[in-house]
């Protein structure tokens, strides 16, 4: 995918200009974290399974290699055929070699950020492959010609007047008009089945790989992923290598976790497990089934500081959460992953360099962090990307030797206590009256946006110093009276 | 309940108390300086206020730059380290001190500042929980209506929640009228108000809506940082709030005018 | 070039991973133990399975016999439909019911376009999620979980497990009689989407609605019981 996160204050801007977009947004963030709450609060030992699910994603990560191995000999056993990809350009061409050496025309493909990372459609659209979301959401933003604004609701910018008129342009509605968002549902529900029968590719992603047993597991709420998987007559799984766990029974239990954060539900509609092509008494499924493992970076990931970002479950609570986020949306991260797992992976999986201002997104509020079902520190994964960006010099000037200076200063007491005791008495003069500053030089970027409060008419310590000598000479003279 | 408080029992009368100003009450608030003083002594702490002290390094640390905050944390942790307890009146600053020095130091530093942060606690924190300060025996002041905002870093790296109310119920007779979505931060984030600041003015915009809706006089808090920025947007669109910092407020002293208001 | 990328990734992780054999990778991660599960909305399993299919905006009802089950069909298909046509997969549980008892008229198979109405008899039904779990085969096509615009499923209590690790446990000896299933699906409540503007719609992709028929030998008040429970 495109990726436009060198402007991401430009873009935030754009964005908190559009109130109708600002507004939705808003709603967001009122609702997503009390459906998350309520579902959290109801399961007493939701804490107690977070450590559980941490503790077995690292000791899977700590023998990534070992069951990698497992999963592909189990899922090769199982009849697939296992691919390794190294980037997104070796994805792309393995995913279309196999569609060529079917002479496929249609794909019908589930939501996967794997491929929104690699940018397969368009890649397979160039090659002339008709191909076609089947997510409602991706479907929407497909047909518009945009890119996710959400990981788990991809096309919550979008309002359903803006849906509506988008159906009205793409399809050949006669008289129908789609008053409410039941019937918009529908109209999808009804152009998308026709694909799903003609379709003769299938690609969906994974939320997990199975090592003891070769299945992936699916969670959906539509049904739509389980369409392409069992409809078409190729299915095509595209996903990373981190993503394994050990046990089937490790799935479901980061699932228990997964679903709360994400949708606040117990568990979505269909959760699926696929093993492979259809079996010899089966009546349906595919008669070929693939397994295309993406690398793209998560090799270095895990051998550096950032390897927790690798037990991220993809649940978009930090995103729900984030107050950021909810202020200036996702496309404003300019990525596939917005928000506080965004402003990492970003980085990340594409540079530091393209991406600097995404790490600097954040309050160090905590909140990402607080309600991560995976437990990963984002806001210290987020300061770590800032270090790494005074190191190699990315942040602007500006700033850095400022903050430099600050603290080199602080570390001269006497100079900073000097110095601080001059100019505040001076700032004090000339705000008293009004008690703020609409302007002062040198802090344009707090004074843009707010009044500065001004000062009281000296520092503590120039104050206090007065007052305990004062009490000195008070003592000594009481003494001296003595 | 904050778990660290926990486990202390109430100290015996007498404690030195190390007071640490932070650099935004020494340099925009000393009167948050001296409420805090007067609090602690009042509950029977003998305050010092060590004179080396500037600044707790957040701004260099939040920034990434962890090489220059290095020698600044180890030179509080060398002014602070003597005395029984640490009393910081900002959240952040003592989360800075008890969660983020151990992080950043090595060895026999990495043990001082283990030690440190052991015996540093935030203001409302130590005032409710560790030295348990009794009203001060004279009629409540007459206040408008309070809301309390709960900075991030108290609220989450410190637990700090109920404490503060609990205060202001015991020493000002105050019932806090509460915010909504209080746990959503007000967009200052340091440095990130003046980096962002588009952003951060939709995020202080939302919490001002929530802080008129309350109808409250006036906004207390216990972290100078959010509440000037808090105040000064307040000002630039001329909404009619008082902002504090609680250990004011404790104090009765409202003589002083409040943040970014007039003389 | 895909097996020199395989081979590049190992590698690298040969690299980073952590050195042991297959034996101690395996007693680490058994030392690590099962999860905790969240405990049933309500005591017994009847009660807990349909007050959690109820949570999951799927409708219930109860059959103390294979015929009591056969005139449920019966009567849901004709208050919806005002017919007594479905599809049904081969499943010899499903072919063995009375389905003359109540008139009703299966046809075995895989859902065709036009038809309406696929009923599954579900291998189990986890308390947990208060979801049914069926797996691909000749007895449940996945054309009938996925494409009618109702789904009526059928779950015999003896099949009720607690949680999800126990529903691993059964299709484990399934797998080990009759290989590994192709496809395994928990499905918990009608097809659904929440994509325009957050409001939840049903009928996204597949069944618009969800009626679940447990049979077996379940008290008498559990589904007035499940009822006012789900309502909390």
């Amino acid at each position: 995918m495109e990726q436009h996160s060198d402007t991401f204050l430009e873009n935030a801007s754009a964005a908190l200009k559009n109130s109708a977009q600002a507004e939705r947004r808003d709603f967001i963030a009122l609702f997503a974290p009390l459906i998350r709450t309520a579902a959290v609060e109801g399961f007493a030992e939701f804490d107690t399974l977070r450590a559980h699910v941490k503790r077995v994603r690292q000791h899977s990560l700590d023998h990534l290699e070992y069951y990698l191995g497992k999963f592909e000999h189990e899922a090769v056993h199982n009849g697939n055929h296992v691919h390794f990809a190294r980037d997104g350009a070796e994805m792309n061409s393995i995913v279309l070699e196999i569609c060529q050496q079917h002479s496929a025309r249609r794909v019908a493909k589930g939501k996967s950020m794997v491929t929104e990372e690699t940018g397969l459609n368009s890649f397979l659209q160039r090659a002339g492959l008709q191909v076609m979301e089947t997510d409602l959401g991706e479907y929407i933003i497909q047909q518009a010609g945009e890119t996710p604004s959400h990981i788990v609701a991809p096309a919550l910018h979008k309002s359903a007047g803006e849906i509506r008129a988008l159906f009205q342009s793409k399809h050949d509605l006669g008289a129908r008009e789609l008053p409410e968002t039941v019937d918009l549902v529908s109209e999808a529900r009804q152009v998308l089945r026709e694909h799903f029968m003609k379709a003769d590719v299938g690609i969906i992603g994974a939320n997990a790989l199975i090592a003891e047993n070769g299945y992936s597991m699916l969670v959906t709420n539509e049904g739509n992923g389980d369409l392409c998987a069992n409809l078409p007559r190729v299915l095509i799984v595209c996903t990373t290598i981190d993503r394994v766990l050990p046990l089937a029974q490790d799935a479901t239990a980061m699932l228990r976790l997964l679903v709360r954060s994400a949708t606040g539900q117990a568990q979505t509609c269909y959760t699926s497990f696929y093993s492979g092509p259809r079996r010899e008494n089966d009546v349906d499924g595919p008669i070929e089934t693939h397994f295309v493992l993406l690398d793209n970076k998560r090799s270095d990931i895990l051998g550096g500081d950032y390897r927790e970002m690798l037990e991220c479950i993809r649940c978009g609570a930090c995103l729900n959460h984030c107050p950021i986020y909810t202020s200036v949306g996702g496309h404003a991260y300019g990525w596939v992953y917005p928000g506080p797992m965004g402003s990492i992976l970003t980085p990340l999986l594409t540079s530091l360099e393209q991406s600097n201002a995404l790490p600097n997104a954040c309050t160090s509020c905590g909140r990402c962090a607080e309600v991560c079902p995976a437990d990963i520190p984002l806001p210290d994964l987020l300061r770590d990307l800032r270090h790494e960006e005074t190191t190699k010099k990315l942040n602007a000037p500006r700033w850095r030797r400022g903050l430099k200076m600050h603290a080199w200063l602080a570390r001269h007491p006497p100079l900073y206590q000097a110095l601080t005791g001059m100019v505040i008495p001076v700032l004090n003069l000339f705000g008293r009256r009004r008690g703020s500053f609409k302007r002062l030089p040198l802090a344009s970027g707090w004074t843009g946006q707010r009044d500065f409060p001004a000062p009281q008419k000296g520092t503590f310590m120039q104050l206090y110093k007065a007052k305990l000598k004062r009490q000195a000479a008070q003592e000594a003279k009481r003494n001296h009276e003595h | 309940m904050n778990e660290h408080a926990e486990q202390h029992v109430a100290p015996p009368r007498g404690i030195r108390v190390a007071l640490f100003v932070t650099c935004l009450a020494d340099l925009l608030r000393p009167s948050v300086a001296f409420a805090s003083i007067k609090l602690l002594e009042r509950a029977g702490c003998d305050v010092i206020v060590p004179l080396q002290q500037t600044c707790c390094g957040q701004p260099a640390y939040n920034n990434g730059n962890y090489e220059d905050t290095i020698p600044l944390a180890k030179q509080v942790i060398a002014t602070l380290e003597g005395a029984d307890y640490v009393v910081v009146p900002s959240g952040s600053c003592a989360g800075m001190i008890t969660h983020h020095y151990p992080k950043l130091l090595e060895g026999q530093w990495r043990d001082r500042a283990l030690q440190l942060a052991a015996n540093t606690f935030e203001l409302t924190v130590f005032l409710a929980e560790i030295v348990r300060i009794k009203a001060p025996g004279k009629a409540f002041p007459k206040l408008p209506a309070v809301t309390y905002h709960d900075g991030c870093a108290g609220l989450r790296e410190m637990g700090i929640r109920e404490q503060p109310r609990q205060l202001l119920r015991e020493l000002c007779g105050i019932e806090v009228k509460e915010l909504n979505h209080s746990d959503v931060c007000c967009g200052f984030g340091g440095t990130f108000c003046a980096k962002m600041p588009e952003i951060s003015a939709k995020m202080v915009d939302d919490k001002l809506k929530n802080v008129m809706a309350t109808g409250a006089g006036i906004l207390a808090g216990g972290d100078l940082g959010c509440l000037l920025n808090i105040a000064g947007r307040a000002r630039r669109h001329g909404e009619d709030i008082e902002v504090r910092h609680i250990a004011e407020l404790l104090c009765q002293d409202l003589d002083t005018p409040a943040i970014g208001q007039g003389t | 070039m895909s097996t020199s990328a395989r081979s590049d990734i190992f590698s690298r992780l040969r690299e980073v991973s952590r050195d042991a054999s297959a034996e101690q990778i395996q007693r680490e991660r058994q030392a690590l133990g099962t999860a905790v599960a969240p405990a049933p909305p309500a005591p017994g399993l009847c009660l807990g399975f349909l007050t959690n299919v109820l949570k999951n905006r799927g409708s219930v009802d109860c059959a103390s016999s294979r015929s009591e089950a056969v005139k449920a069909i019966g009567h849901h298909l004709y208050s919806h439909f005002r017919s007594h046509r479905l599809v049904a997969g081969n499943d010899p549980r499903l072919a063995a019911m009375p389905w003359r008892d109540a008139g009703v008229l299966p046809r075995f198979g895989s859902l065709e376009a036009g038809e309406p109405v696929a009923l599954s008899f579900a291998q189990l039904g986890v308390v947990e999620t208060g979801a049914i779990l069926t797996w691909t085969g000749r007895a449940n096509p996945a054309a009938n979980n996925l494409l009618p615009e109702h789904h009526i499923v059928l779950v015999d209590t003896a099949d009720l497990v607690a949680t999800m690790e126990q529903a691993w446990e059964r299709i484990t000896i399934e797998s080990e009689k009759n290989g590994r299933p192709r496809g395994i699906n928990f499905i918990a409540g009608p097809s659904s989407t929440a994509d325009i503007e957050g409001q939840l719609v049903y009928g996204a992709h597949g069944p618009r609605h969800w009626h679940v028929i447990l049979l077996g030998n379940i008290p008498a008040d559990a589904l007035a019981l499940a009822r006012s429970s789900a309502s909390v």
